[in-house]
C-alpha cells in the first residue's frame, strides 16, 4: 500500500490515540491494550471488545498498526492472541498528533486557559 | 452467548477477530465474577450494548468497503469524513422516507414505543432490586445465619449458641447478634412506641455501621455479665422522633421501663439488615423472659465471611459447629442447625423469581412487537421494490441498499425507543405504585438511572437491528430484474418469512395468555380460601408490656382483665378478646407436643404446634366454630387444671377414631394439660399455607408479656381505634399501642402480591394480543392485496363470494392452527416456569389452555376477517385491470 500523507490521518479519535500510545513501548495483545488504557487513564477510558477491534481493524486499513509475525510470540501463550505493534508510519502520525496537541495546549496556557503542571 | 452476539458482525470481521473479542470477553468476565454477581451483570449488560454498537459500525464500514469496490476499481483513500457524510445521508434519506409513510411510522413507531417502554420500565425495577448492590462495602460477603431444627429452616438462634459459632468459627471475619422488637417509650406527653434493635456491638462490624455523633457500643456493653444501659439513635429517628436535638448525647431515654444513656447517632441512611430500627439497645437488655438462655429461640445473626471464603464454605463450618453442640448439650441442641443464607438471597429471593417472569413476560412482547415491524417492513419492501429498483438501476450496489434500509430500521426503533422513555416514565411511577410495598427497597430507588437509560438504548438499538435485518437482507439478495418487474418481488422466501413471523407472534401471544390465564385461577383459588374466622368489621391491634413494671404473671393477667372489660364498655364494640399471635400479624409460635397415650418419638420428630394463648370469647370474636366441647372459661387460669382447645387439624391427625375431649397433651416440658374443646381450623400465616396443627391455651394459664387485641365491631373497624387506645390507657396511661388494622386489610394484602403479578402478566397478555392480531391481519390484507389479479379471475370465472371468503379464510386458518399447535407446546414450557406462582391449579390445566386457544383463536380470526370480505368483494374488472 504506498504511504500516504501522514496529516490526512489527524486529528485522531480518543481511541486510536490511546491504542497508538498504549503501544509505544512495545507490542501487546488486544486485552493487554485495552487494561493498559484503562491503567493510564485511570478507568477514564473503558472500552469492550466491539470497540477495541472497530478500531484496530480501521488502524490496521490505514497502516498505522500491524500484526506481529507468528514466530516472535512465546510459547506457552494462548494461541488465540495476537499481538500488534505501530507502524513506523504510524509512529509519524503519533508524533504528529502529539505536536499538535502540545500546540492546542500551548494556545491554551498563553490565553491562561491551563494552569501550568510544570511539565514541558 | 457471546458467541451467539457476535454473529451480528460481518463474516470477514468475525472470521479475523472473533477469537480475541471471545478471549477479551472472557477475561472481563472472570474479572468481574471475582468482584461479585452484581459487577458481573454490570459487565454482561456492558459487553452487550459493546457488541451491538460495535457490530453495526462494523456493518456500515463493511457495507461502504463493499459498495465502493463495486462502484469503481481504483481504490483511493477513503476519508473518515466521507465516511461520515455517507451515514448522514443515509440518515436523512431514512427520516424522509419514514416521513413520507406517516401511517406507517407512527403504528411501528407506537408498538415499538409499547414494548421498549414497557421493558425499560421493568428493568429499571429488575436494576434497583436484583443487580444494583446493597448498600454496605462488600456486600457479597455479607449473610445470616438463621437456626434450624430437624427440617424446619428460617428458625430463629439461640444466643449461646451464637456465641459458640462465634468463638469457634474459622470462615466468619466478624459475626453479631440482632433482634428487632418494639420497645416503649415513656417519658413524653403520651407514650411512644419505638422500633428498638437489640444488638451485639459486633454487629456494627459487621455491617461497617458510621457515626454521625458519639461512639458505637463496646463488646463489653453488650455482654450479658458486663451490660451498661447505653443506647444509639438512627439518624433518621433523631430528626423525625427528637427534631434533630443538638444535644442529645449524654442524655437518658426511657425504654421499656429502664433508662438508657443515649452515646452515638447514626450516620443518615445507615441501612442495616432487614431494616433500620429507631434505636439501637445492647442485647444484654433482651427484655423476654429466659430469651437468652440456652434451648431458647429467638435472636438473628448476621456475619461477614472472610475474604475469598463462600457460603458453601461457611456453611460447612457452622454445621460442624453445631454437630458438636449437639453433643455437649444433647437435651437443648437435638437436632439443631445453622443455615448460612447470603443477605442478597435472604432480601431478594423471595422476588426473584416475579420479576424474571414478568421481565419475561415483557420481553415477549418487544419480541412480537419486533416480528410485527419486521413484517410492515416487509411488506413495504415490496411495494417499495419500484423505488429500490430505481435506486439499483443508478447504481447503488445491493450492500448499499441493504445499510440504507438497516439505516431505517435503526431510526425507526430509536424513535421508538424515545417515545418508549415517555412510556417507561409513566410505567415505572404505576409500577411503583403498584408493586412498591412488595419489594425490599425504597419506591425512590426505583428510577431511570444511566444504566437504565443504557439499556433502553442497546434494546432500542438491537431492537432495530433484529427486525431491520430480514428487509435489509431481503433486498440486498433481490436481483435487478426481479425488482422491475415488480409484481414478482414478494417471492415464496419472503411469503414463508411473514408467514413464520405470524406463527411466532401468534404462539408467543398464547404462551402468554395461557400463563397470565394460570395466573388468574391461581388468584381466584387463593380468594375462595376460608381462612376459617370472619375478617368483617374486625379491628386488630398489639402492645408489648415493659417487663420492669409488669414483672410477675399476676400483674400482667391483672392488666389484661381489666383492659378486656375496658374494651367491652366501648359503645360500638359487639365483643372483644385478647390473643397472643392474631392470624396474619406473621408472629406465632411452634412447639414440640407429646401426647398422653402414644409411644415416645424421638427428638426432632414430634409433632408441632402451633400454640397460641387466648382469652374466654376469643372465638366467638373471631366467629371460629366450636366443634366440640366449650371455649375456655374464666376460671382457667394459673393454679386451676392445664387445658388446652386444639383445632380439627390436630384432633384429625392424632386421635383419628376417637373423641379428643379428656385426652392430655404436654407442650415443650410444660405440665399436662387436659383438651376441652375442639375448633375449625384457620390459616395463620397466610392463606396459601398447608393447614397448620393448632392448640389455643388460656391467657390467664400463661400471661406473657405480648398480646394483641382482636375487637368485632358494630359498624366500620377502623372507627374503634380511638376509643379502643383510650380504653387502655385507661388501664394504664403509660403504654402505647400499635399497629391497628381491619383484619379485612391483612386478608386483602395477602392475595396484592399475587394480584399485581396477574395484572402486569395479563396486561403484556393482551398487548401481546392485539399486537398478534395486527400482524396476522396486516400479513393477510397484503397476501391478498397480491393476489388481487387471481381472485378477479376467479371472481369472473363465477366463484361466490362464499368461496372467495372461505379461500382467504382457510389461508388463515392454516397460520393460526400452526401457531396453535406451536404456543400450546410453548405454554407447557413456560408453566413449568411459573409452577411456584400456581396456587390451587395444575400447570397444565386443560381448561385454562381450552379458553386461552378460543380466546386466540376468536381475535385472530376476526382479524383475517377483514381481509377476507374485502377480497370477495373484489370487482373483477378492476382486479383486471390493474396489471
Amino acid at each position: 500500500m504506498s504511504q500516504t500523507d501522514p496529516r490526512s490521518q489527524l486529528p485522531l479519535t480518543a481511541v486510536v490515540l490511546h491504542i497508538l500510545l498504549a503501544l509505544a513501548d512495545g507490542e501487546r495483545h488486544g486485552y493487554a491494550i485495552a487494561q493498559e488504557i484503562e491503567d493510564t487513564t485511570e478507568g477514564q477510558i473503558r472500552m469492550g471488545p466491539g470497540t477495541l477491534y472497530g478500531s484496530i481493524q480501521r488502524m490496521l486499513g490505514a497502516a498505522l498498526i500491524e500484526e506481529t509475525p507468528q514466530r516472535r510470540r512465546a510459547a506457552d501463550d494462548d494461541e488465540r492472541r495476537r499481538y500488534y505493534r505501530t507502524t513506523s508510519f504510524g509512529r509519524r502520525v503519533l508524533e504528529l498528533e502529539l505536536q499538535r496537541l502540545a500546540q492546542v495546549v500551548r494556545v491554551a496556557r498563553r490565553k491562561r486557559l491551563v494552569r501550568d503542571p510544570g511539565v514541558a | 452467548m457471546y458467541l451467539a452476539l457476535l454473529a451480528l458482525y460481518p463474516r470477514a470481521f468475525r472470521v479475523r477477530f472473533g477469537d480475541e473479542m471471545l478471549d477479551f470477553a472472557q477475561r472481563r468476565i472472570s474479572a468481574a465474577r471475582r468482584a461479585g454477581v452484581a459487577a458481573c451483570t454490570r459487565e454482561t449488560i456492558g459487553l452487550f450494548a459493546d457488541v451491538v454498537t460495535g457490530a453495526s459500525r462494523q456493518w456500515i464500514d463493511t457495507l461502504r468497503e463493499r459498495r465502493r469496490l463495486a462502484r469503481d476499481n481504483t481504490v483511493t483513500d477513503a476519508l473518515p469524513r466521507e465516511n461520515m457524510d455517507i451515514i448522514i445521508q443515509d440518515l436523512r434519506f431514512a427520516l424522509r422516507a419514514l416521513a413520507r409513510r406517516p401511517a406507517f411510522t407512527t403504528v411501528a413507531a407506537l408498538t415499538l414505543a409499547l414494548g421498549i417502554g414497557a421493558n425499560t420500565a421493568i428493568f429499571s425495577v429488575v436494576d434497583a432490586v436484583l443487580i444494583r448492590p446493597l448498600p454496605y462495602n462488600d456486600p457479597d460477603q455479607l449473610a445470616l445465619v438463621w437456626g434450624t431444627q430437624g427440617p424446619q429452616g428460617n428458625q430463629g438462634v439461640v444466643y449461646p449458641d451464637y456465641l459458640d459459632w462465634r468463638a469457634r468459627n474459622h470462615t466468619f471475619a466478624e459475626m453479631g447478634a440482632l433482634r428487632g422488637q418494639s420497645v416503649n417509650l415513656t417519658g413524653g406527653d403520651t407514650p411512644d412506641r419505638l422500633i428498638g434493635s437489640f444488638v451485639s456491638a459486633s454487629l456494627f462490624r459487621v455491617v461497617n455501621t458510621k457515626m454521625s455523633q458519639g461512639r458505637l457500643f463496646t463488646d463489653d456493653e453488650t455482654t450479658v455479665a458486663t451490660k451498661a444501659p447505653v443506647a444509639i439513635l438512627q439518624y433518621e429517628a433523631w430528626v423525625s422522633r427528637f427534631g434533630s436535638k443538638p444535644d442529645m448525647l449524654g442524655k437518658t431515654m426511657v425504654v421499656n421501663g429502664t433508662a438508657f444513656t443515649i452515646v452515638g447517632i447514626t450516620a443518615p441512611n445507615t441501612p442495616m439488615p432487614l431494616g433500620a430500627p429507631d434505636v439501637y439497645l445492647p442485647i444484654a437488655y433482651y427484655p423476654n423472659a429466659h430469651g437468652l438462655d440456652r434451648g431458647v429461640r429467638g435472636i438473628l445473626v448476621a456475619g461477614r465471611l472472610k475474604p475469598g471464603v463462600t457460603m458453601a464454605a461457611a456453611q460447612r463450618d457452622l454445621s460442624a459447629i453445631a454437630k458438636q453442640l449437639e453433643r455437649e448439650y444433647p437435651a437443648t441442641n437435638a437436632a439443631t442447625g445453622a443455615e448460612v443464607v447470603s443477605l442478597k438471597e435472604q432480601m431478594v429471593g423471595r422476588v426473584r423469581e416475579s420479576l424474571l417472569i414478568i421481565l419475561g413476560a415483557v420481553a415477549v412482547v418487544l419480541l412480537i412487537a419486533c416480528a410485527n415491524v419486521a413484517n410492515l417492513q416487509l411488506a413495504r419492501g415490496a411495494t417499495r421494490a419500484r423505488e429500490l429498483s430505481v435506486r439499483a438501476a443508478l447504481g447503488a450496489g445491493r450492500a448499499r441498499i441493504a445499510q440504507q434500509l438497516l439505516t431505517e430500521s435503526v431510526v425507526l426503533s430509536v424513535i421508538g425507543g424515545v417515545a418508549g422513555l415517555a412510556v417507561a416514565v409513566g410505567l415505572t411511577k404505576a409500577l411503583v405504585a403498584l408493586i412498591g410495598p412488595q419489594l425490599p427497597v425504597e419506591p425512590s430507588d426505583i428510577r431511570l438511572d444511566v444504566p437504565v437509560l443504557l439499556f433502553a438504548l442497546a434494546i432500542s438499538v438491537g431492537t432495530g437491528i433484529l427486525f431491520g435485518l430480514a428487509p435489509a437482507w431481503q433486498a440486498s439478495r433481490a436481483n435487478l430484474n426481479d425488482m422491475l418487474r415488480s409484481r414478482m418481488s414478494g417471492g415464496l422466501s419472503s411469503v414463508m418469512t411473514r408467514n413464520t413471523l405470524v406463527i411466532v407472534q401468534l404462539a408467543l401471544s398464547l404462551a402468554l395468555l395461557a400463563s397470565a390465564g394460570l395466573l388468574t385461577r391461581s388468584l381466584m383459588a387463593l380468594q375462595r380460601v376460608d381462612p376459617g374466622f370472619d375478617g368483617t368489621n374486625l379491628l386488630t391491634a398489639q402492645f408489648r408490656l415493659p417487663p420492669a413494671k409488669y414483672d410477675s404473671p399476676d400483674k400482667i393477667w391483672a392488666m389484661f382483665e381489666r383492659t378486656i372489660a375496658e374494651l367491652r364498655a366501648i359503645p360500638g364494640v359487639e365483643s372483644a378478646a385478647l390473643v397472643r399471635a392474631s392470624p396474619l400479624s406473621q408472629n406465632g409460635e411452634s412447639y414440640s407436643v407429646t401426647i398422653d397415650g402414644k409411644p415416645p418419638v424421638k427428638a426432632g420428630d414430634a409433632p408441632q404446634m402451633l400454640v397460641n394463648s387466648v382469652t374466654p370469647g376469643y372465638f366467638s370474636t373471631m366467629r371460629i366454630p366450636v366443634l366440640l366441647g366449650h371455649d375456655i372459661a374464666a376460671t382457667d387460669r394459673t393454679g386451676a387444671p392445664g387445658v388446652i382447645v386444639v383445632n380439627k387439624s390436630f384432633a384429625d391427625a392424632t386421635w383419628p377414631k376417637e373423641s379428643p375431649l379428656g385426652k392430655r397433651i404436654k407442650i415443650g416440658d410444660e405440665d399436662w394439660r387436659t383438651v376441652i374443646g375442639v375448633v375449625g381450623d384457620t390459616k395463620h400465616f397466610t392463606l396459601n399455607e398447608q393447614q397448620l396443627l393448632q392448640g389455643y391455651i388460656p391467657h390467664a394459664q400463661r400471661p406473657q408479656i405480648f398480646t394483641s387485641i382482636v375487637v368485632r365491631a358494630r359498624g366500620n373497624a377502623l372507627d374503634l381505634v380511638k376509643p379502643v387506645r383510650e380504653a387502655i390507657w385507661r388501664v394504664d396511661r403509660d403504654q402505647p399501642v400499635w399497629r391497628f388494622k381491619a383484619m379485612q386489610q391483612d386478608l386483602d394484602a395477602v392475595v396484592a402480591s399475587k394480584k399485581s403479578m396477574m395484572w402486569l402478566t395479563g396486561l403484556f397478555a393482551v398487548v401481546a394480543l392485539l399486537v398478534a392480531a395486527v400482524g396476522i391481519y396486516g400479513v393477510l390484507s397484503y397476501t391478498m392485496s397480491q393476489r388481487t389479479q387471481e381472485v378477479g379471475i376467479r371472481i369472473a370465472l363465477g366463484a361466490e363470494t362464499r368461496d372467495v371468503r372461505r379461500m382467504v379464510l382457510g389461508e388463515g386458518m392454516r397460520l393460526i392452527g400452526f401457531a396453535v399447535f406451536v404456543g400450546l407446546l410453548t405454554s407447557l414450557g413456560a408453566a413449568r416456569l411459573l409452577r411456584n406462582q400456581l396456587y390451587g391449579v395444575a400447570p397444565n390445566d386443560l381448561a385454562t389452555f381450552g379458553a386461552v386457544t378460543v380466546v386466540l383463536s376468536g381475535v385472530a380470526m376476526l382479524a383475517c376477517y377483514i381481509p377476507a370480505r374485502r377480497a370477495s368483494r373484489v370487482d373483477p374488472m378492476v382486479a383486471l385491470r390493474s396489471e
